[in-house]
């Protein structure tokens, strides 16, 4: 122990900083001559003949001795080594005793043998009497800096405990309100946080305050040595700062709060190691080296040099390495979470291998039930394998997103920095002019990503190669803002001696080119391979809790077991049917034709003449489960019925008679209907339609069939085209045609729809469906309004997994997982809403209870029965607590009341009111009843899973089969889906029966499609004649095509690779994971997002992802989704047969470039009639009419033998002109270069690829004009 | 963008009175200048400039005493010099001298304002739809309520068009993909759908349409299928010489085209064409941002060219003024200056200016409107209305007003009636 007046020079002070103005080589070099002398023990040390060679310039730094000699002029007023030497002050309690300190050559400041004083946090102080001798009081206008070392072994949260104070120590003289200082540590969310706190002296009758100050963030309590420093001007209250490792940390004060006024400052005992109770709560539990005082701020840069580090080299056993693979290592625990590597190697969390060293993602983290959920961020990724490089002088190149080092036979040769973040946009375009171009064919460096190469000299031997690369990182000090943790494209690349090509680094026997072309095989292949570990780790959490599920499965059966089954009908004779489903249907339109047959005929035609007038005139509030005064209009039985105010609405054939009649033709403002602001009162012509309908006796029948012949089977093209759209999303391709085709068995129908439910693209086929329905609303810039987080991912991972749909809504509603990358959390989130969880609320009721309560948002509901207290109470069981209703979330009772009429709305629900966690559909299921079954039934979230999925709810399992019966059929049993209070089940006893067959196959989404695909109502040609669909369903109407199934069908048609940028405007990172994410690079439809073009700034489009955009949009698809909705408008506009013809997107598929499919088809060899027929089958699955064929055989024909062109132009830039295109990211895109880049990525976009040279020009025209014809046939808007 | 609390506060509230509004008529409560008397205005037509990121109301319609970005401290003012106009005591920055000599023909509404800033998407929206972002709605823009009420003037062209980019402010909202837009990106590439690819000429496109007549049906009238194959039939029409002659800006005489400027003059001149071709509302974006990098959103140094930028909107407007005026059209068409807000008086740290929304200009000239030079008065450095305070619902009022469309009529969004304007009241002061 030394207590010194002056410190000693025994300790250099080592930065690893470089000084201004020394370039990243130079950085590398410094770095790696240290290393070089300094590590040890890797892996076994082999005598080495591998070394880096470094340019020229780097070469000649000279690595110089960087001790900053200023530091000896500022010494510190006081200083404890712990090392054994005198010192003042005495050691008292128990639990302390010498140990090894920091010592390099990770620590270069301290001495070989240095050592510390180890704390067992039980309650050992050292005792530093105040004799005056030394200056340790500090009064107004004094400057402190107090600093520490420290090393934690353990600290709870909440846990303060003293590293240095001065007074408080509960002596007789001075009592306890008299801290001077102290730097203490505090436990908070399993870190440790640092804080400062003094006493005040009381002021103007004011008593003595308590000042304490604490860092906002800390650091991970671990097997490395911390660095905390606090420095402070007492009677400056802003003038704290705070320091951990050498970078500074925010941090707020409390107590007392900041102050200007003078510190207590006497004679009492200065105290290390413990606080004034010296009790084990205030003790450290851990160790302590080098405090020091000094009587003055010590700078930023000072703080940051006295922190000196050298990272320990990464080890990887040599044992552990699997043979011929990279041994990918996870290190979740332990990353220092500002610029800098760990000071001491990090354990792996998790590992898995690889192949080669080219990443650009590793395995998502599961949560739960196999919940997508964030790493730690940043974490470290190592890569290490046992390479095998002939003997020879080659290159080596290092590429990484985050910074990345990279070590051969532990030692360092290649590094790249940690990445330069400014979010500021004003980056410029030009900074891309500096790149490595290292051969003909070398791939450039993608965006946001830092590269460094060498030469390398191999023996032949085989050598252990460790990468390392530290991904995401903390933004700023002040809490959990961070960057997105990608890889990018992080790369180890080596070139052989004498070759101009490079490939990646790998242990395997093959060589992986690394070129732009089979980069993207590689990536794709690798993909491949992460997503078989991804499926693999959710099937092993989701085993995790098959306990509780298999008991839940058991529950549902002992329900049904308990209930009575639903009657399945015998088939009428005469009626088609395949299997329960037509027995249902057929039942239902024999019963429907007798009735029809006893109903006299009238002149009028209801459905034409009259239905149009009541549902545009008086549905929106006579119709479903509330009304406006008591009056249904729903059927005849209702009407005749009447409200509370008329009576009997209808009095057939009286019209004089009927208030229905007499109030649409009134002149009362307070009786004619609709209201005014309710609507346009109803034309003559519709008066006089009404007046005639009654007068003939107000025939009102249930269903507007005009005939009751069953259409046939839809053939089998006509069927397979259908179902490959109703199930993976686009036509069928040649192949799977022909497979169908060729299939003799009877059964292939069945066989092709089993087939097509195993297929991975059915769950791109639900995807659109449900983003609508879930409102999932992700944003690439700036989160605005009801925006969510892109959860689109764990929406497709349960598609893929088949997850029951029970499963699904309580992933769904516990909202676990990761809110920005895509878990169910992402659902949670709605940005800018006061009341986030109402806005759920009205998503989920819609969703899974067909009850629809938007505008219980604001006031009680003038169209459906649920009230804004229901509608809180359900968001509150999703808040898991009450909330208090907002007065932005009400009405103004002033705003209502402004007429002579009673208002169309009401508030019952006061601002303020504060609304507990309540389940409102007890007319569905008793909340007693579906709470048990909840696994956690103390969780609000997971009792209202419970019940709205409890199979005694038959809400939930109707509402599901009816919304998949919904999309399969054109229409719903029940209509509209997502409300059923407006409409009637066409079919009560088959959708009870649907239901119960859904709660039998285990909620199995799968298996009611194959009961529905399966029936001849499924598979029946359609009617063309039918404007919308039967709802007897005796024939199919033909069905407008979804957004998504037109855009992905063309694509996999043509075979026209989908091709775009990727989903981002942060594509290089600099932005951080609040402001910007990335959805990827998209290969289906649902995986675009609205382009969020607002800012109207050229430099912010994204040009090809919009050219795709503008046809999903014109289609009906949403690229921004605030709300939920289930049916998308289906009218056709103008709009939309035009973009098919003159679209950006449609020259892409119609003009014949090298890579697209029917290209390749075209150079085919095979007779002309055949590529005509393969083109239909390709485009509209059908053969071509003799006519169609002979027509398009005479424009193909001409030329056709000599379509190839043998040697096809190159178009091949020559070789050394290559350059990095510049791109554009919101970092650079306030540049004016930025737009100019954008403008020339539009034109380019907007010519698309150029045609392919090896087909004659004039013939290909004449093919790409018949692709054209093809493409915009209706069949590509409406379904056959 | 940095989110003061306080502003997010207010924007709350706000939000939820529009949030809550889509069931209710605002109450009437007529303000100065303001009236709830029914009018009619008889414009035609509706030209809607847009200035995308905030224009600087100190810097062009409403100038104050000078300022100075450059000098320490910074002062807050006019970047500019004002002059006079031809309306007496109505003066612009020196960089608008050619609008000057027309100002008679348009007013400036000097005390439009609200509390959005922190967000240009937020403020884009609210000045293109009249309310702010709902939850639970996505209200149409101007362009499509317009093109909902009025239609085309001429059946055979698109009622609504935008020379611009595409996002949701512009587009239909609830109303439905048929009130969208028909858009081109600038003047040269002709409209997204209707501009057949460069690679496509005439005999090809006719080849096209013959191959095509084979596979289409001729389904049954009433059904979806016909409607669309009618639908295609109208989009070939429009894609044909008859509607696409008119982005043929090189039928113009030279000189003509050379008093509008640049590209963004070229695109006021397709405005005026479009108008003549019968299209009802034309949104004309001018985000040339790399003239000064930041376009109009001018912080830092996306101050030092600003004025660049002003001339180019000073040159165009006056062309498009005076064009329409030989033309005899100018009182049948509307012309709207639009920005998401302004800028306040003091520079910020690089010497451009940060977002204001408590008061800023918004220009409407031409449309048969009486016109007075300016309305409204600011305080001494534009930042607070003093006369006049005209809300982002009310100046709606005015335009829907002037087009002859009644801004208190609802719109229905399923079976919820939705006013046009949330409560907003046209500026009577100018309809005679």
């Amino acid at each position: 122990m030394g207590f010194l007046d002056a410190p000693p020079i025994r300790k250099p002070m080592v930065s690893p900083f470089p000084k201004p103005g020394l370039d990243e080589n130079d950085r590398i070099l410094r770095t790696s001559l240290r290393l070089s002398s300094l590590v040890r023990g890797l892996f076994l040390l082999i005598a080495t003949t591998a070394f880096c060679l470094f340019p020229a310039k780097a070469a000649n730094d000279s690595g110089g001795n960087d001790s900053d000699p200023s530091e000896s002029n500022d010494a510190p007023v006081a200083q404890w080594h712990f090392d054994g030497a005198d010192a003042l002050g005495t050691w008292q309690g128990s639990g302390h005793r010498e140990d090894a300190g920091p010592r390099p050559p990770v620590y270069p400041g301290f001495a070989a043998g240095n050592r510390a004083a180890e704390l067992s946090g039980k309650d050992a102080a050292l005792v530093v009497p105040d004799t005056g001798t030394e200056n340790l009081r500090f009064g107004l206008g004094d400057s402190i800096t107090i600093e520490s070392w420290v090393r934690v072994r353990s600290i709870r949260d909440g846990q303060q405990v003293y590293l240095v104070g001065k007074g408080r120590n509960r002596t007789k003289e001075f009592g306890e309100r008299n801290q001077n200082y102290a730097l203490r540590l505090k436990g908070s969310g399993g870190k440790a946080l640092v804080g400062f706190l003094f006493s005040s002296l009381p002021l103007d009758g004011k008593p003595s305050g308590w000042h304490r100050w604490w860092s906002t963030d800390g650091f991970s309590p671990d097997e490395g040595w911390h660095h905390a420093a606090v420095t402070y001007t007492f009677g400056k209250a802003d003038s704290v700062r705070g320091y951990i490792d050498g970078h500074e940390v925010k941090g707020v004060w409390d107590m007392d709060g900041a102050t200007d006024r003078a510190p207590v400052s006497d004679a009492d005992a200065l105290v290390i190691g413990t606080g004034y109770r010296r009790s084990p709560e205030e003790t450290l539990d851990g160790w302590l080296d080098d405090v020091a005082i000094y009587r003055r701020i010590l700078s930023p840069e000072t703080i940051g040099a006295h922190y000196a580090v050298i990272p320990a080299a990464p080890v990887v056993e040599a044992g552990v390495l699997p043979p011929g693979k990279v041994l990918m290592q996870i290190c979740e625990q332990g990353v220092p979470e500002h610029a800098q590597w760990p000071a001491a190697p990090l354990a792996a969390t998790e590992s898995y291998e690889e192949k080669a060293f080219g990443f650009f993602d590793i395995p998502q983290k599961y949560i739960s039930t196999g919940v997508r959920a964030d790493r730690a961020n940043p974490y470290l990724l190592r890569a290490s394998a046992l390479i095998d490089l002939p003997k020879g002088t080659h290159r080596l190149l290092l590429r990484g997103r985050g910074a990345a080092r990279l070590y051969v036979d532990g030692k360092e040769v290649l590094k790249t920095p940690f990445p330069p973040r400014d979010t500021s946009g004003h980056g410029h375009v030009s900074a891309q002019d500096h790149y490595l171009n290292l051969g003909p064919d070398f791939r450039f460096v993608p965006p946001g990503n830092r590269e460094a190469w060498c030469s390398f000299v191999s023996d032949g031997k085989p050598r252990p190669v460790i990468l390392e690369t530290i991904v995401g990182g903390l933004v700023g000090s002040d809490g959990r803002n961070v960057f997105r943790a990608e890889l990018g494209e992080t790369v180890v690349a080596w070139s052989p001696e004498g070759s101009p090509s490079w490939q990646l680094l790998s242990p395997g026997p093959d060589a992986i080119p690394y070129t732009d072309v089979d980069w993207g095989a590689y990536a794709a292949e690798r993909r491949e391979y992460l997503d078989g570990l991804n499926r693999t780790a959710r099937a092993a959490k989701r085993a995790e809790h098959a306990g509780y599920w298999n008991g839940r499965r058991n529950a549902a059966h002992d329900w049904l077991a308990s209930t009575p089954e639903t009657p399945v009908p015998a088939l009428p004779a005469g009626y088609p049917g395949l299997n329960e489903v037509d027995r249902f249907i057929g039942a239902r339109i024999a019963g429907v034709v007798a009735a029809n047959a006893r109903a006299a005929s009238a002149n009028i035609d209801y459905f034409r003449e009259v239905q149009p007038i009541l549902e545009a005139k008086c549905y929106s509030c006579h119709q479903g489960g509330k009304v406006r005064g008591g009056l249904h209009l729903d059927g005849r039985a209702s009407a005749l019925r009447g409200g509370k105010d008329d009576g009997p609405a209808l009095v057939p054939g009286k019209p004089e008679e009927s208030p229905i009649y007499l109030r649409v033709q009134s002149s009362d403002p307070d009786e004619v209907m609709p209201p005014k602001d309710k609507g346009d009162s109803l034309s003559p012509a519709q008066i006089a339609t009404l007046k005639r309908w009654i007068a003939e006796g107000a025939p009102w029948p249930e269903f507007r069939t005009r005939r009751f012949d069953f259409t046939p089977l839809a053939d089998d093209l006509t069927f397979l085209r259908r179902v490959t759209l109703d199930t993976a999303g686009v036509v069928p391709s040649e192949r799977e045609i022909r497979d169908f085709l060729a299939a003799a068995s009877p059964d292939r129908r069945a066989r092709v729809i089993d087939r097509l439910l195993e297929d991975p693209r059915w769950a791109d086929h639900w995807m659109g469906y449900w983003q609508d329905v879930l409102a999932e609303n992700p944003n690439i810039l700036n989160p605005t309004l009801n925006n969510t987080g892109p959860f689109r991912w764990w929406l497709y991972e349960s598609l893929r997994d088949n997850k029951p749909m029970d499963l699904f809504v309580t992933e769904l509603l516990r909202m676990e997982g990761s809110p920005r990358f895509g878990g169910p959390a992402g659902f949670g989130v709605a940005s800018q809403n006061d009341v986030p969880m109402a806005a759920k609320a009205i998503i989920v009721s819609s969703a899974f209870q067909g009850v629809e309560m938007k505008c219980a948002r604001c006031h009680d509901s003038p169209a459906n029965v649920s009230k804004q207290e229901d509608l809180f109470a359900l968001a509150a069981m999703l808040n898991t607590k009450a909330i208090t209703l907002p007065v932005t979330s009400s009405v103004p009772l002033d705003r209502i009341h402004q007429g002579g009429r009673k208002p169309l709305i009401e508030v019952t629900l006061k601002p303020g009111s504060s609304v507990g966690p309540k389940w409102p559909f007890e007319r569905f299921l008793a909340e007693n009843s579906g709470t048990p079954l909840a696994e956690h039934p103390d969780d609000p979230r997971d009792r209202l899973a419970a019940l709205i999925t409890a199979p005694a709810n038959v809400r939930f399992a109707e509402v599901m089969v009816n919304r998949i019966w919904q999309r399969l059929m054109g229409r719903g049993i029940v209509e509209p889906v997502n409300d059923w209070e407006k409409g009637h089940a066409s079919h009560p006893e088959l959708l009870q029966w649907l239901a119960r067959e859904f709660v039998r196959s285990g909620y199995d989404v799968k298996a009611i499609e194959r009961l529905i695909l399966n029936s001849h109502a499924y598979q029946r040609a359609s009617d063309p004649t039918l404007s919308e669909p039967d709802p007897l369903l005796i024939a199919p109407a033909r069905r407008r095509l979804e957004a998504e199934q037109i855009v992905d069908s063309l694509f996999s048609a043509t075979g026209k690779p989908f091709r775009t940028e990727e989903v981002s405007l942060d594509i290089d990172g600099a932005r951080t994971a609040n402001d910007s994410i990335s959805l990827g690079q998209p290969s289906r439809a649902w995986m675009l997002t609205s382009t969020s073009n607002e800012r109207d700034r050229p430099s912010l489009t994204l040009p090809r992802i919009q050219a795709v955009s503008d046809v999903l949009e014109i289609f009906g698809w949403r690229g921004a989704r605030p709300d939920a909705s289930t049916i998308r408008e289906t009218a056709p506009n103008v709009l939309q047969p035009a973009i098919l013809s003159n679209g950006t997107m449609s020259g892409w598929l119609t003009r014949l470039s090298d890579d697209h499919g029917v290209t390749r088809l075209a150079l085919e060899n095979q007779p002309v009639e055949s590529l005509v027929d393969r083109l239909f089958l390709r485009m509209l699955t059908r053969n071509p009419s003799p006519e169609e064929r002979a027509r398009y055989v005479s424009v193909l024909a001409k030329g056709y033998e000599n379509r190839i062109i043998d040697t096809p132009a190159t178009l091949e830039a020559p070789s050394g002109t290559r350059v990095r295109e510049h791109y554009v990211s919101w970092s650079n895109h306030l540049d004016a270069e930025a737009t100019i880049v954008r403008h020339q990525q539009e034109i380019d976009a907007r010519r698309g690829d150029l045609p392919t040279t090896r087909l004659d020009a004039d013939w290909r025209e004449r093919l790409e004009d018949v692709l054209w014809a093809l493409l915009n046939s209706p069949d590509w808007a409406f379904t056959r | 963008m940095t989110v003061s609390s306080m502003s997010r506060r207010r924007f709350l509230q706000s939000a939820a009175a529009l949030a809550a509004a889509p069931c209710l008529n605002r109450l009437s409560h007529a303000a100065d200048g303001l009236t709830t008397a029914p009018i009619r205005g008889k414009a035609e037509h509706c030209i809607f400039i847009w200035l995308g990121g905030g224009m600087a109301q100190i810097d062009t319609f409403d100038p104050k005493k000078r300022g100075n970005p450059k000098s320490t401290p910074k002062e807050a003012g006019s970047d500019y010099a004002a002059i006079d106009t031809v309306v007496p005591g109505v003066r612009f920055t020196e960089h608008l001298a050619r609008t000057a000599q027309v100002a008679d023909r348009l007013t400036v509404v000097r005390t439009v304002n609200h509390h959005v800033i922190d967000e240009h998407a937020f403020a884009t929206n609210l000045v293109h739809t009249g309310r702010l972002i709902s939850g639970s709605v996505i209200y149409p823009s101007i362009g499509s309520v317009i093109s909902h009420e009025r239609g085309a003037a001429n059946p055979e062209v698109p009622a609504y068009m935008l020379i611009g980019l595409p996002n949701v402010s512009r587009g239909p909202g609830f109303l439905g993909a048929k009130h969208g837009y028909v858009y081109l990106v600038d003047t040269a590439s002709g409209p997204a759908g209707f501009s057949r690819p460069e690679w496509v000429d005439s005999n090809r496109a006719a080849r096209r349409q013959e191959l095509l007549q084979p596979l289409l049906e001729q389904a049954p009238a009433g059904t979806g299928v016909a409607d669309y194959e009618q639908a295609q039939s109208e989009a070939l029409r429009l894609a044909g010489p008859g509607f696409m002659r008119h982005f043929k800006l090189d039928e113009e005489p030279a000189s003509l085209r050379q008093s509008y400027g640049g590209e963004f003059g070229q695109r006021c001149l397709l405005a005026r064409r479009l108008v003549q071709a019968g299209v009802r509302f034309i949104e004309v974006s001018h985000n040339l941002n790399f003239i000064n990098g930041t376009g109009w959103d001018t912080h830092n140094a996306g101050q030092l060219n600003q004025h660049v930028l002003i001339r180019e909107l000073d040159n165009a407007l006056s062309a498009l003024i005076l064009d329409l005026e030989s033309k005899q059209i100018l009182d049948e068409t509307l012309i709207v200056v639009g920005t998401e807000f302004g800028r306040p008086a003091a520079f910020d740290g690089g010497g451009g200016r940060g977002h204001q929304g408590t008061a800023f200009s918004l220009v409407l000239a031409g449309g048969g409107l009486r016109h007075r030079g300016v309305y409204g008065v600011t305080d001494e450095l534009a930042k607070m209305p003093l006369e006049n305070p005209v809300s982002i619902p009310d100046f709606h009022a005015t335009v829907y007003a002037t087009l002859g469309v009644d801004p208190s009529r609802s719109l229905l969004n399923g079976g919820r009636p939705v006013p046009i304007t949330d409560g907003g009241k046209p500026v009577g002061a100018l309809f005679s």
